[in-house]
């Protein structure tokens, strides 16, 4: 008996997705003439901020989000290999396949910041605002074009680069069986390569990116926390994202070797991640109510007593309450349709977080959803479009099983 | 769903040797049979009498007031608060490892578990005493608990972190005496069954709360570790939560900073991991135990390190980072004056927290030093050497210079008492410790008989066939996985069939 090494993409899948982009690239027109084009300046739809900004701003949030969720994928295959997990061997050319979108993604990223940063005043520290700010005139020796540029151009290039050596390194396991020496070697680069990519994950994700690209539209307010609590929103959107692909396989009669107890850790990790992220949550938001200094408030004011109280409470029901009661139990982490209802439950929360973190900020006194919202959900549309598309020819490209990875048969015989 | 037990042949085994059930026990009990060397005397006794001049110093302080220390006006919180959250941030690798450790199936929990979670308790034991010292009115010290009373508008206040701090320490040390004792119960009975002595077994059969192994006792025994590891893992992160709100919910520059909450969690489990190093590198060579407690349990503790040290170096370079970009006037003067400026009054203590905490353990990213047993007794001191300076650079650093300068003429150092209960703290830690080694199996007897069959080196010597086999066959063969074609969802036990 053998196993169904190769996933051909099914017709359907790829209508699905050119469909899917369709959508996005009509949505990506009509945004750009009816919200982007910026003709009347501040006027649209009683919007104070410039149409650009949102249609712009859009962009960057979805963009930046299915950036971070990918790499999120990465950084569990690298986090995994550092800790000798053996586990996630069955699934792991799935988290593989996702990561390949890191470099697509990245491009995409890269140019809408670029022109965040030059072609619109989303970034109050690069106007000439700042330089009669006293506050923002000092923090030029970060919040600068030059250095924004480099280090966004490193941060993406260096992703895409480690990320591609981890993969590279993954196929060796498919050329012949390893004995114990040639298995211990395999494990030992994939340990070298795995920490290159945590340390440089760390220096990014985990401090200096989400400063730069984001909590920089603030660019008065500042948080310590900002970065990590990026971290943690999508980090569990990418576990939810692994399990949807991870589901999706089983039910096309892939992944043999994949069963509930894969799932039920998977599981375990949407949902300890999920009170992480609240942990994180929690500990920023209550340590800026608790002290009260109006130059960190206003950061929430709006989010809580605005317009935006409405998705700011929808977020931690879909963040923390569900997550909480539904995954909470040991039967529904091993029920494939409650976990993919959870899976997307949560991609589509921490989207919703990224929408509030970005756009929030860009447009503090309207919601955009209200006049826009075909537009969000049509650019979401777009990147879950190319997603569908490069993870299907991704999962095509190489066989579904390591196969003679030294761990896989710890992972066929695991269970919980 | 598997019938057999694997594990690849390229992990170490948890322990070491061909070993069978009855040598594991042999080799755990012996130290409890056995006489104590002439070292656990001096051991001992050296512990009892730091424990003796911390008492001493603790009477002078209680009879004579907080003046016995050289608290002042700016630095109200000094080496008591330092030591306090030392001392609890300690206490973390004990839970950590019996409940995170669990949850994520690390097997090499086993060998260190019962020491750590012993560890943990006894320094909780030692943190409690500086907050309820540092009362002054120790007397009154049952004034924090909440209970119906006649005192009037003296009613503890529930918005204090303070306040929550005595909750949440309390309850941490309670159920991590639980877990630790429930533990303790099914080693208890064999260390009774072995008694030779009328008296010994009737202590060990008290201790052991009449444990047969029967299977009834042994579900019931599985179920509460279960309930325990739950109730403790929500601990692991609230404890050190709670006492990075003592100082994030002020608003005093450098301690009011969002990131505190993990990044005290971080450094809490940094430090007690570094703690179980030493106190188990001791163990492991005193009673002989280097077969249970391996090169490998060494060097995934050093590898936590590493990665907690990198953590907590992360939220450091933050917190500075954020000092400047703020553009708060003193936010940058605590950070980049008072802490950063190595010539500053407490530049040492800053920079001596940078190079033991976030430098110095990157050398364990090197194999070759995380299996050096020199290397890893020497950092885990320097290690929690580098976790005192952290908490003095984040009390003391922030205080000494408030908002007005005519109180800054003041240098705070410590009086001999204040160090005296310090060291009286240690005191009271190693007596109990030198008491648990003594009388306590330190290595979970019953759990390593779990793992032995599955890790242990006559186990993968016999199952080394397997590792040869190719993938498909382990699969079909071995593992049972079965083909149902195309449109099924190709494996065993699926819920929703």
């Amino acid at each position: 008996m053998a196993l169904r090494e190769r996933f051909e993409t099914p017709g359907k899948m790829r209508t699905w997705s050119f469909g899917l982009m369709a959508i996005g690239v009509l949505a990506l027109i009509l945004g750009y003439i009816f919200i982007g084009a910026d003709h009347g300046g501040g006027e649209h739809g009683g919007h104070e901020v410039p149409g650009s900004h949102i249609f712009w701003g859009t962009l960057m949030y979805n963009a930046e989000f299915f950036l971070l969720i990918t790499n999120a994928a990465m950084f569990f295959i690298c986090a995994t290999t550092l800790a000798m997990g053996g586990w996630q061997m069955a699934f792991r050319r799935v988290s593989e396949a996702i990561s390949t979108l890191v470099p697509i993604f990245g491009v995409i990223t890269f140019v809408i910041l670029m022109v965040v940063l030059f072609g619109t005043h989303i970034y109050h520290w690069n106007s000439e605002e700042a330089a009669s700010d006293p506050i923002l005139k000092g923090k030029l020796g970060f919040l600068n074009p030059t250095f924004y540029v480099i280090w966004t151009t490193l941060t993406i290039g260096l992703w895409s680069l480690l990320g591609w050596r981890m993969r590279k390194l993954s196929a060796e396991a498919d050329a012949g069986h390893m004995n114990n020496e040639k298995g211990a070697s395999f494990i030992w680069r994939n340990t070298v390569s795995a920490s290159l990519f945590i340390v440089w994950f760390a220096l990014t994700v985990g401090s200096t990116v989400p400063w730069l690209w984001n909590m920089s539209i603030d660019a008065h307010w500042y948080s310590t926390m900002y970065s990590w609590y990026t971290f943690a929103s999508t980090f569990v959107a990418g576990m939810a994202l692994i399990a949807i692909w991870v589901i999706y396989l089983k039910n096309k009669g892939y992944l043999e070797i994949v069963n509930e107890e894969h799932l039920h850790d998977i599981g375990k990790f949407m949902f300890a991640f999920s009170i992480f992220w609240t942990y994180l949550w929690f500990a920023q938001y209550m340590l800026i109510w608790y002290s009260n200094q109006p130059e960190e408030t206003v950061y929430f004011w709006h989010r809580v007593k605005g317009p935006y109280k409405g998705i700011f409470f929808l977020n931690l029901i879909i963040n923390f309450i569900c997550p909480l009661l539904i995954l909470m139990r040991r039967g529904s982490k091993r029920n494939y349709t409650l976990m993919t209802f959870m899976a997307v439950l949560i991609l589509f929360g921490h989207w919703m977080d990224f929408y509030q973190m970005i756009i929030g900020s860009i447009s503090p006194t309207h919601v955009t959803w209200g006049d826009y919202w075909w537009f969000d959900f049509g650019i979401m549309g777009l990147f879950v479009g190319i997603m569908i598309f490069g993870v299907s020819r991704a999962l095509a490209s190489k066989p579904l099983v390591a196969k003679h990875h030294p761990f896989l048969k710890e992972s066929i015989i695991h269970h919980t | 769903m598997a019938s057999i037990k694997y594990e690849s042949q390229l992990r170490e085994p948890l322990v070491y040797g061909t070993k069978d059930y009855h040598q594991v026990t042999e080799d755990i009990c012996r130290p409890i049979e056995a006489k104590p060397s002439k070292l656990w005397y001096i051991g001992f006794f050296t512990s009892v009498a730091l424990l003796l001049f911390g008492v001493y110093s603790v009477y002078r302080e209680v009879t004579y007031g907080i003046g016995q220390w050289n608290l002042n006006k700016t630095v109200g919180w000094g080496w008591d608060i330092t030591n306090f959250v030392w001392w609890v941030g300690i206490g973390h690798a004990g839970t950590l490892i019996s409940a995170i450790l669990l949850l994520f199936r690390q097997g090499w929990r086993t060998g260190v578990n019962r020491a750590a979670e012993a560890m943990t308790i006894f320094a909780v034991m030692c943190a409690g005493q500086f907050p309820i010292f540092h009362m002054g009115r120790v007397w009154m010290a049952f004034f924090v608990l909440p209970y119906p009373n006649t005192r009037g508008p003296l009613w503890v206040n529930f918005n204090s972190p303070l306040l929550w701090d005595v909750f949440a320490i309390s309850t941490y040390f309670t159920v991590s005496l639980l877990f630790w004792y429930s533990g303790l119960i099914p080693d208890f009975g064999t260390v009774r069954d072995r008694a030779k002595t009328k008296l010994r077994k009737r202590l060990y059969g008290i201790a052991s709360f009449g444990w047969s192994g029967s299977t009834k006792h042994w579900q019931r025994h599985e179920a509460l570790s279960l309930v325990l590891a739950g109730l403790s893992t929500p601990l692991v992160l609230s404890v050190h939560t709670i006492v990075s709100f003592d100082f994030a919910t002020s608003v005093i520059p450098g301690w009011h900073t969002t990131i505190f909450p993990p990044y005290f969690v971080a450094g809490a489990i940094f430090s007690g991991f570094a703690m179980t190093q030493t106190l188990l590198l001791v163990i492991r060579k005193v009673y002989g135990l280097q077969d249970y407690i391996t090169m490998g349990h060494i060097e995934a503790m050093n590898k936590v390190i590493v990665l907690t040290g990198s953590i907590v170096g992360v939220a450091y370079l933050t917190e500075l980072f954020m000092g400047w970009y703020s553009q708060n006037k003193y936010e940058g003067y605590t950070f980049w004056y008072s802490r950063a400026n190595l010539f500053s009054p407490y530049g040492w203590s800053y920079w001596g927290m940078m190079a033991c905490n976030v430098l110095s353990p990157q050398i364990f990213w090197f194999r070759k030093f995380r299996r050096n047993i020199f290397i890893t007794f020497f950092m885990s001191v320097i290690v929690n050497v580098g976790m005192w300076f952290e908490r003095f650079v984040i009390i003391v650093t922030s205080l000494y210079r408030d908002y007005l300068p005519s109180s800054w003429s003041v240098y705070y150092s410590p009086t001999i008492w204040e160090i005296g209960f310090y060291m009286g703290t240690f005191g009271l830690f190693f007596t109990c410790f030198f008491l648990f080694s003594k009388y306590f199996p330190v290595i979970a007897i019953a759990e390593i008989k779990h793992v032995l069959k599955t890790t242990g080196e006559s186990y993968k010597a016999k199952v080394g066939h397997i590792e040869e086999a190719p993938m498909e066959e382990f699969a079909y063969k071995y593992a049972h996985i079965e083909n149902t074609g195309a449109h099924g969802r190709g494996s065993s036990g699926m819920e929703h069939h």
